[in-house]
């Protein structure tokens, strides 16, 4: 993969959009009660309205913009009864720095709308199944038809969504089956790779992790499974099952991130799990973190049921993306 | 007078004791309320949802709680939404009275357990925070009312007397056509439909407790195909409605729940209870805390748990047509003919009144499907919340939408 050395190449394009409405803001550019609109900013940076809702909502915490009796937002904190200026943003000569510039510009990947649409299909297939429409993506998301089939090839890798008979792109029923399957799988492959990466395990990397859970408190289990599989599995010789391991986790944490963001409870339990795990490989023989990670990932699969059990309380509220069609 | 500013501190006067419980109308009852304040000391407050309602909230708002009172089967929800603390037993004073049939799975060492979520498969906490029926400590629900459930049919259509053999399959039976409801919760009314579909031979499961997607999908697809034809005139939630489907739309045959024949009058012979050769489908409720609670709240909360088991309450239930886990402790709060009807399966030799003593039971009635050993040692299945309980609960949710929808059109029509 090519690395950009653009600092603001990975950020999101909703922080991109608040951070040079937030400079502008700032500096005086945008004098307080002028009315931000999502479309003419949309507009002047280029980019689709989702991202803008986003930068807008992201402005209101902070306190630079509010809310007022009419559409949009009005720049400068709420209760001071400022007057509305209704203005075209386009009037103003908005400062926007060259290299977040070139990150706006150089979004017209896939990528920097991948994510919000990987969430909205992985959580949409928890209430059924639905259909994805081409022509509806492309422009919800304000890109291209290629662009949109770059998602959808990306989503179809990652098992998120498949091809019907009739050539349409379907999304779900996420079931407790395709979970099951899943773990059943990573609990024949995984340890397989982990015994077979054990000679190329650097045990200083292990250790390390080991003190990190000991002292950050912000860890998560996502990234200690990532570690996990980075710091060791990984080093397995054999590179197909490397990829079929990393393939088959895809779903997984794709579903997983979904039910967190549906408003599911986090499951941190694990952590100690991971400590005794690493602990494991760092300090004895391969056999038993091989046993270990096979408990490890039955008693996942245990949980993760059961987490496909509890979604059954959120009500659906018909509320999902224009280009989801349940069928 | 200036008005109370938080600033101020707050006069001295005796803290309003209250406990707070969730639940439904299984044991929500006043006669049960009030025993209990007048026994403990302290308030009791109810706060009465139907099933879907109470287990959402249950689950999402634990602060609002601090007693739940529900059933096993719910248990996979509400657990593992982490809203519930466990129960230490040390502090269940009549723990060892607790009937087996809670704590070991079936009324006896060589009784079927019955499929699904046999209230034993979620009583105990198992290392992991899981729930098993290996004996442990803690548990995370104190069993207490329980019944086998079956359905009601008319016996004009099915046949009257000691020698008719009722089957769930009546519940798709052609002779019912239009004239059949079921009960509309996804871990409930969901099992009566299965049990239908396997007696009338249509449809079998491998484990009808744990449904495949396919077999879901059969079930949905026989189900939606007689809702074509017009065999269902409705579904109901609770109690209430299922008295009014009988009364005012005469159904011929129904899920029923043991209060609903006490709501519909003793009419002898009118509306049967079903002692189904299948056997039937149980479930067992029962009292859990609520993760916030601590120190004298949690006293209280125990108070409660224990009043529970030591025997008014028992009483109470049995006067509804439910079981409770420790009917030694109920059978001196029952009269003699009370324990004789409910518990013994015997004849009546005097009319019954229910909780709030309205009349249920005439004189010379009996109670269908014998004594409670009899009728708990036939159990077929499990209120249960299976693995694929999401995807099956949505397509019953869509199944129950049409059968209500349609009855908006044709009462639109008439």
């Amino acid at each position: 993969m090519i690395r950009s050395t653009n600092p603001f190449a990975k950020e999101p394009r909703y922080e991109l959009v608040a951070r040079v409405l937030r400079s502008n803001i700032q500096r005086g550019t945008l004098p307080e009660g002028l009315v931000l609109l999502e479309g003419p900013i949309s507009r002047l940076m280029q980019t689709s309205r989702v991202p803008v809702q986003a930068a807008l909502r992201q402005l209101m915490t902070e306190g630079l913009v509010h809310r007022f009796d009419g559409r949009g937002y009005l720049v400068g904190p709420d209760g001071l009864s400022i007057a509305a200026i209704r203005k075209d943003i386009a009037e103003f000569k908005l400062e926007i720095s060259d290299a977040v510039d070139d990150a706006l510009q150089t979004r017209g990947t896939w990528r920097h709308v991948y994510e919000q649409v990987e969430e909205e299909v992985a959580s949409c297939q928890i209430f059924g199944e639905f259909r994805i429409v081409e022509t509806e993506l492309s422009d919800y998301l304000g890109v291209s038809r290629t662009v949109a089939r770059d998602v959808l090839a990306r989503l179809q890798e990652r098992g998120l969504i498949r091809k019907s008979a009739s050539s349409h792109w379907i999304a779900g029923p996420l079931t407790a089956r395709t979970l099951r399957e899943k773990y059943e799988l990573r609990s024949i492959i995984e340890p397989a790779a982990l015994r077979m990466a054990a000679p190329f395990i650097r045990y200083s990397e292990v250790e390390h992790l080991l003190e990190l859970i000991d002292s950050d408190a912000t860890l998560t289990s996502e990234s200690l499974s990532d570690a996990l599989m980075e710091c060791c599995i990984a080093h397995a010789p054999n590179t197909t099952l490397v990829e079929l391991v990393r393939s088959n986790m895809l779903l997984l944490s794709s579903v997983n991130r979904a039910l967190t963001s549906l408003g599911l409870p986090h499951d941190e339990a694990t952590l100690d799990q991971y400590r005794t795990l690493f602990d494991l490989i760092a300090k004895h023989p391969i056999d038993s973190a091989v046993e270990y990670l096979r408990d490890h990932i039955q008693i996942s699969a245990a949980r993760n049921l059961a987490r496909m059990k509890i979604v059954a309380v959120i009500s659906e509220s018909g509320d999902f993306a224009p280009y989801l069609v349940p069928q | 007078m200036p008005a109370p500013s938080e600033n101020l501190a707050a006069p001295p006067r005796m803290h309003d004791r209250r406990l707070r419980v969730r639940g439904t109308s299984i044991t929500l009852l006043r006669q049960v309320q009030e025993q209990a304040e007048a026994d403990l000391g302290f308030r009791v407050d109810y706060e009465l949802l139907d099933f879907p309602t109470c287990q959402r909230r249950a689950a999402m708002e634990p602060q609002g709680y601090d007693v739940y009172e529900q059933c096993f089967h719910n248990l996979d929800i509400v657990w593992f939404w982490g809203a519930l603390q466990p129960i230490d037993i040390r502090r269940i004073t009549q723990w060892d009275n607790i009937s087996d049939l809670a704590k070991q799975g079936g009324i006896s060492k060589y009784a079927w357990r019955g499929l699904g979520d046999a209230p034993v498969r979620k009583l105990y906490v198992q290392p992991g925070g899981f729930l098993g029926p290996k004996p442990s400590r803690q548990i995370s629900m104190l069993p207490t009312v329980l019944n086998m459930d079956s359905f009601g049919y008319d016996p004009l259509i099915f046949g009257a007397g000691d020698a008719v053999r009722s089957s769930w399959a009546w519940l798709l039976d052609a002779r019912a056509k239009g004239r059949i409801a079921l009960v509309d919760e996804p871990a409930i009314g969901f099992f009566d439909a299965a049990l239908a579909a396997e007696a009338s031979g249509e449809l079998e499961f491998a484990d009808m407790g744990n449904m495949t997607i396919a077999e879901i999908n059969a079930l949905m697809a026989l189900l939606e195909d007689r809702r074509r034809q017009g065999y269902f005139c409705g579904a109901w939630v609770d109690g209430d409605q299922a008295a009014r489907l009988f009364l005012d739309c005469g159904v011929a045959a129904q899920s029923m729940w043991s209060p609903v024949y006490g709501k519909i009058g003793p009419q002898p012979g009118a509306f049967v209870e079903a002692a189904p050769t299948e056997g039937y489908r149980a479930w067992h409720g029962g009292a859990s805390l609520s993760r916030h609670l601590v120190g004298a709240e949690l006293d209280m909360a125990y108070e409660y748990l224990n009043w529970w088991l030591s025997g008014y309450a028992g009483a109470v239930m049995a006067r509804q047509g439910y079981y409770i886990s420790t009917p030694d402790l109920s059978r001196p709060h029952m009269t003699v003919p009370e324990w004789a009807y409910w518990y013994d399966g015997a004849p009546t030799a005097q009319d019954l009144y229910g909780p709030a003593g309205e009349l249920v039971v005439r004189a010379g009635a009996r109670r269908s499907g014998g004594t409670y050993h009899e009728r708990a040692g036939r159990i077929a299945i499990w209120n249960t919340v299976m693995d694929e309980y999401n995807y099956a609960a949505r397509a019953w949710d869509r199944f129950i939408r049409r059968i209500h929808d349609a009855q908006l059109t044709k009462d639109g029509a008439a």
